[in-house]
């Protein structure tokens, strides 16, 4: 089986995409975005405690690189419109991951996202998403609706994990664009030095 | 005025949200928390700054506090309320979701 790289974000979704492609038998690695000082240190615990579920369940090390996202924010937040700064924080997760990939070897990258879930996860907001990375993204739960991955979360016990209290995103703008066009959001990408940002954050990983 | 501290809607902080829309001016803010010796980060629409708790203060005059005990968030909304009054620029509808 290949080896692919997972973001974990400490919510509900992703670990159960994680536990679909560990049951087929895939090799996993996964990459966190950490995104202090924009929320509390729950959304690492949650993934920490999420892999050590996984990993006693699939009998899998499944490594964990914690990246420092907070540095990012700060620069999207000043120099680019807030209206898009999802997507574009989107970008810098799928970039960040795609380089840990490259460096491990991993053929492909999974995500949690379920179609219309949340602002980012718009069908446009995703492809522009994705746009930067040239890797095959899987998605398991594409299809599945809230209840859905909440049940499959409660039989593999994830769920309690997911939902002890912390803080969200606040990152997030007041009114996240859902149709996201990619000639607006490269531009706001050459406000900023993209490559640099890549480069610190990936070089400041740390490996749990 | 503000509404009263509330839990947050994923329960790991009380935010305090103005009863009618407002703007604040960050900048003002910043620097007197910097004189005060506290660190800030400035994301330019929020800033996010002092230990236990930390507080974000945003640009519309929302304030959440990373702490799940009600009493020191009340206590810490006491030190920042003058600060944020003294900062309001104009009530305005926007909620400050902008460039």
């Amino acid at each position: 089986m290949s080896r692919g790289v997972m973001l974990m974000s400490g919510g509900i979704d992703s670990p159960v995409a994680m536990h679909y492609l560990l049951r087929q038998g895939h090799e996993l690695l996964a990459v966190h975005l950490d995104n202090r000082p924009f929320t509390d240190d729950s959304p690492l615990s949650k993934v920490v405690d999420h892999l050590a579920v996984l990993r006693e369940r699939y009998h899998q090390p499944i490594p964990l690189y914690v990246l420092p996202h907070g540095p990012t924010q700060i620069t999207l937040m000043r120099e680019t419109d807030r209206h898009v700064g999802c997507v574009l924080c989107r970008r810098f997760m799928w970039r960040s991951a795609e380089r840990i990939a490259e460096r491990e070897g991993a053929t492909f990258l999974v995500t949690g996202e379920a179609l219309g879930q949340v602002a980012s996860q718009t069908l446009s907001n995703m492809r522009n998403a994705t746009a930067s990375v040239s890797l095959p993204i899987v998605r398991p739960l594409i299809g599945f609706d809230k209840s859905e991955i909440e049940a499959v979360a409660k039989s593999i016990g994830t769920y309690e994990i997911s939902t002890r209290p912390g803080i969200c995103c606040q990152a997030v703008p007041d009114k996240p664009a859902t149709r996201s066009n990619l000639v607006q959001i490269l531009q706001e990408e050459e406000r900023i030095d993209v490559d640099q940002m890549i480069d610190d954050c990936v070089r400041k990983a740390v490996i749990l | 005025m503000y509404r009263k501290l509330r839990l947050c809607s994923s329960g790991g902080g009380y935010e305090a949200v103005p009863d009618i829309p407002r703007r604040v001016d960050l900048t003002r803010i910043r620097v007197a928390l910097e004189a005060d010796g506290l660190r800030v980060v400035d994301a330019r629409v929020m800033l996010i700054a002092g230990e236990d708790p930390e507080v974000t203060i945003s640009q519309n005059g929302r304030v959440l506090f990373k702490t799940s005990n009600p009493s020191v968030a009340d206590r810490a909304f006491g030190r920042y309320l003058p600060l944020i009054e003294a900062a309001t620029v104009e009530t305005t509808s926007e909620t400050g979701g902008g460039r």
